[in-house]
């Protein structure tokens, strides 16, 4: 059994993520569909993404001129990587997850954090005026949210004295984090669509940019970086699902049913201010990100401190 | 193998990826283009396929094409919208061989392009081979006494673009400054519009504009006049008001599609553009004036857009741009007709960005009222007709030849989000400037 | 066994990346070949069963590598080293402090006591690490905390709406009229009257970007 669980581990954090990044794509046709008065057409939604990658991969690679190729082959697979990683450390039900470390919140943060990282390189390597301006236009987004991220799923982690996800799952059977902590999942919610720079906070890969850091991407490549933005997607509503909504509790259907259901609301969530809320400016998310975002993520880990301390005593 | 010919039918089935290449006479057509549902078009020509040529190629145009044309990922095609009637001598098209030709409406030629690019993944068309020659833009190896192909250590142009020099920012900070030439054929700018920026991170230090490429040489055979727009005819007939108003609110709602897909909200630029087409209906026309009143909102678009200010010297005769900055000039107070209906102006809010799109669109949902309440009423003819860039008639310049002047003015110190989002707030067109006889090029 | 191979070869990724950082001309390559030595540090230290102190280590280390990459883009002229120009300076200096460094190193690696017994599989390190924080060492990591705090409030003051020659939301100064001059204190005086002057007539506008 050892021998065979890392295989299987691959394979299940695989097809979670390409479950996952079909679902994202789905729900973005579908909603962009309404949207522009077409209705909602939910098989010619499921479709539109299978159809887009098979012409995706049909497309010979283009190069630019001096790119730093290392960096533009490594790029779009660690991003994907590191939404598995995410995923591994996430629990489907009680025990079943392919790596519940007890420092699966820390993993997840570390794995967020090199987020930037592989962002930067993409916007690197073309050798090319709108993806570096994207690359660090992403550098400043990011600074701005990442402290927020981290205070608001310690606030999560408090009640349970744990930084493994499955013990923070397990220390909400009384109550979800989302009504003990008010304050923690909307912001997780902003914080995470910036780190997956999606919707209105697409700043590194916006319009104004041409398309920013995949401005000069085609072919496969451009598919391994859309999916790997789409599964960070995935990967941020599974995390929130099991930090604040409780994971896969719940009453009559077996966990993962729970655990696919709420994470399936959290992406219609993040999903549907993309085709509503305009892109924000840069300038703006910034001075937001330190003005409003870190105070509030400041005062819910504060008031989980103290209710975590009040009830140990 | 059954594999790959299920992977040529279901990319068939997707969006033609196109990159728009707007051409003299192109730029109404264009818009039609990103409503249309059997098209995908993208910002970059990396993510593209199809090479759209709409209108005719000028000579300015030509050597951006080819770019473009080269730039995208094989297997590419390239389609010409001509219009149906005969050759265009002036057209330089034919410097892509095996082009497509497409007459017709949007929704026709949408039709052909998809068809092309299905022939074009299933083999049977062969893709358009590269019109460029792969060669380095500026020898500069070995050159010098460190080949770097210029004097001292770091000295010379490698690849023929000088490296970064330093200059102070407002801070007084020695930060590199990158001088780029952004072109013609950048879908976050106006079509045809040429800058030449100074960029430090992502503000804008300095920007100014560059030669025109709609503009005609000597030799180039002048192309047919194109049938007059109602703003023109209602310069010298009566017209009515109904019909004026309503395709001043068009002009502005297909402003607002644009600038909607400038801030990531294509979905709603389709919706923008498709109710467009159909304001003579009652309902469209009511549901376009519940989203522009809704889009128009004061918080939304102060929070998305800001800086641009421009003070209204210089202003005249600039229609929403100039009563955004407070001028309350506007040829229709002079008008009993539009009197009769008691028109006013709209009051302007301020002559930044935010201001001048919230004057657009409620001079929109002004229109689409002005439209419903007019009924049988005509406009009294007297040579100058308010359009919805500016004044039109009698001699008047063309509005956007002066708003061309403006551009390299109110994108300084921006940063470029804004910068873009600031010239697109004034409305430009570039083809339009260059019918200007007087304009000066640089 | 795994083990075994797994350090070894971690312990080999982190010198070679050491070593690149300083053959490669690319200074953003440099940065981040330091990025996957520090990388492979932290793999090692959760192999030694640190694992909170691995994960944060790459956690913080990929904050500041970015960091550092985009000063290079800010202030450098050849961050890619496409041109070939010498980016070092005071080369022996750097040689001789370099050689000096590592024999004081290796010494402490060497002729130090490290203790050899496997770790307790009850102990987590995250709960040890908190005890000792905020038991025998809080006076150090709270001044070290503070300190960092009032360097964060020092940066947010320099950089904030009132820059040092006006308002930041005035607008950009006028570039030189040669690209390469530096600027002369002149333009800096009329930045300030200018900006003094924007931020008057145009309070509203400032106000509003204040609300946004």
């Amino acid at each position: 059994m050892t021998v065979w669980a890392p295989a299987v581990a691959a394979v299940g954090v695989g097809a979670a993520l390409v479950t996952g990044t079909w679902a994202v794509a789905t729900l973005d046709t579908a909603v962009a569909g309404v949207v522009a008065g077409r209705g909602l057409h939910l098989r010619r939604a499921a479709l539109a993404p299978l159809r887009r990658a098979a012409l995706l991969a049909g497309r010979h690679p283009v190069t630019t001129e001096r790119p730093d190729a290392p960096a533009w082959v490594v790029a779009g697979p660690l991003l994907l990587a590191l939404a598995g990683a995410a995923l591994s450390a996430l629990p489907l039900a009680e025990g079943l997850a392919v790596a519940d470390v007890p420092d699966g919140l820390v993993l997840y943060g570390a794995a967020m954090a090199l987020v930037m990282v592989a962002v930067f390189l993409h916007g690197w390597a073309p050798n090319s005026v709108f993806p570096l301006i994207g690359a660090y236009r992403f550098v400043a987004q990011a600074l701005s949210y990442q402290i927020a991220l981290f205070l608001v799923l310690l606030g999560a982690a408090l009640p349970a004295g744990s930084l493994g996800l499955g013990a923070i799952v397990e220390a909400q059977s009384e109550l979800w984090n989302v009504i003990r902590q008010p304050l923690g999942l909307p912001l997780f919610l902003v914080a995470g669509t910036a780190l997956s720079f999606w919707g209105p906070l697409a700043l590194p890969d916006g319009e104004d940019l041409a398309g920013g850091t995949a401005a000069e991407s085609s072919g496969r490549e451009l598919l391994v970086w859309r999916t790997a933005r789409a599964a960070v997607l995935v990967a941020t509503a599974a995390v929130a699902a099991a930090c604040f909504l409780g994971g896969w509790l719940g009453p009559v259907l077996p966990g993962p049913v729970w655990m696919v259901a709420k994470t399936l609301a959290l992406l219609v969530i993040l999903v549907v201010p993309a085709h509503v809320v305009p892109r924000v400016r840069i300038e703006r998310f910034v001075s937001f990100g330190w003005t409003i975002l870190l105070p509030l993520s400041l005062v819910d880990v504060f008031a989980a401190g103290v209710v975590a301390l009040r009830t140990s005593t | 193998m059954g594999l790959n010919s299920l992977r040529i039918r279901l990319a068939g089935a997707a969006p033609a990826p196109v990159f728009v290449v707007c051409g003299l006479g192109g730029r109404e057509r264009v818009v039609d283009l990103y409503a249309e549902p059997g098209l995908q078009v993208y910002s970059t020509p990396r993510h593209a396929g199809v090479l759209l040529v709409v209108g005719r190629l000028t000579r300015g145009l030509v050597a951006p094409a080819l770019q473009a044309h080269d730039q995208m990922a094989s297997p590419r095609l390239v389609v010409r919208w001509t219009a149906a009637d005969g050759d265009d001598p002036g057209d330089h098209g034919d410097v892509f061989p095996n082009a497509v030709v497409a007459h017709g409406s949007a929704a026709e030629v949408a039709a052909a392009v998809a068809a092309a690019h299905r022939e074009l993944l299933a083999g049977d068309r062969p893709p358009s081979a590269a019109l460029l020659a792969d060669i380095e833009p500026a020898p500069w190896q070995g050159v010098g006494p460190y080949g770097t192909g210029g004097t001292g250590m770091t000295g010379g142009v490698p690849f023929g673009r000088p490296m970064a020099a330093r200059a102070a920012d407002r801070d007084d900070l020695e930060l590199d400054q990158l001088k780029l030439r952004l072109g013609p054929l950048l879908p976050s700018l106006p079509s045809g519009l040429v800058l030449d920026v100074a960029l430090q991170g992502d503000v804008v230090q300095s920007a100014a504009v560059g030669d025109n490429p709609y503009r005609l040489y000597a030799g180039d055979p002048v192309p047919a006049a194109p049938a007059p727009g109602l703003f023109e005819r209602a310069c010298h007939q009566p017209v009515r008001i109904a019909e004026l108003e309503r395709a001043r609110a068009r002009h502005h709602l297909r402003w607002a599609a644009g600038l909607a897909r400038l801030v990531g909200l294509e979905a709603l630029g389709v919706r923008l553009t498709t109710l467009s087409a159909r304001l003579a209906a009652s309902e469209e026309s009511a549901q376009a004036e519940r989203l522009l009143t809704r889009i128009g909102r004061s918080r939304w678009v102060a929070g998305t857009f800001a800086g641009g200010d421009l003070d209204d010297a210089g202003l005249a005769g600039l229609g929403p741009v100039a009563r955004a900055a407070g001028s309350e000039e506007d040829a229709r107070t002079h008008d009993p007709a539009y009197r009769a209906l008691g028109f006013e102006p709209v009051l302007g809010e301020g002559g930044d960005t935010p201001g001048r799109v919230r004057q657009r669109l409620a001079e929109a949902v002004q229109a689409l009222r002005l439209a419903t309440a007019a009924g049988d009423a005509t406009t009294t003819v007297s040579g100058v007709v308010e359009g919805p860039r500016g004044r039109l008639g009698r001699g008047a310049p063309p509005p956007s030849a002066a708003l061309v002047d403006l551009v390299a003015g109110v994108v300084e110190g921006l940063e470029w989000g804004d910068a873009v989002a600031a010239i697109a707030s004034l409305d430009l067109d570039v083809e339009e400037a260059a019918r200007h006889p007087q304009m000066a090029m640089p | 066994m795994i083990t075994d191979v797994l350090s070894w070869g971690l312990a080999a990724l982190s010198l070679w990346s050491a070593w690149r950082v300083f053959r490669t001309d690319s200074m953003m390559r440099a940065a981040y070949l330091l990025l996957a030595s520090f990388a492979a540090v932290g793999a090692l230290l959760v192999l030694l069963s640190a694992e909170f102190l691995g994960l944060v280590l790459v956690l913080m280390m990929a904050g500041e590598m970015t960091i550092m990459v985009v000063f290079m883009v800010m202030f450098m002229m050849n961050p890619a080293g496409l041109n070939p120009m010498t980016m070092v300076h005071q080369h022996r200096a750097a040689v001789a402090a370099g050689i000096v460094s590592f024999a004081g190193l290796a010494l402490v690696g060497v002729a130090g006591d490290f203790p050899d017994r496997p770790a307790a599989d009850e102990v987590t390190t995250t709960s040890a690490l908190g005890f000792e924080l905020l038991g025998d060492s809080m006076l150090i990591f709270q001044s070290a905390g503070v300190t960092l705090l009032a360097t964060m409030i020092g940066a947010v003051a320099l950089t904030s709406r009132g820059g040092r020659f006006g308002d930041a939301h005035a607008g950009s100064d006028a570039p030189a009229l040669a690209p390469e001059a530096t600027a002369s204190p002149a333009p800096a005086t009329d930045a300030v009257e200018e900006g003094a002057h924007a931020a008057h007539e145009h309070d509203r506008h400032g106000a509003e970007g204040e609300a946004g």
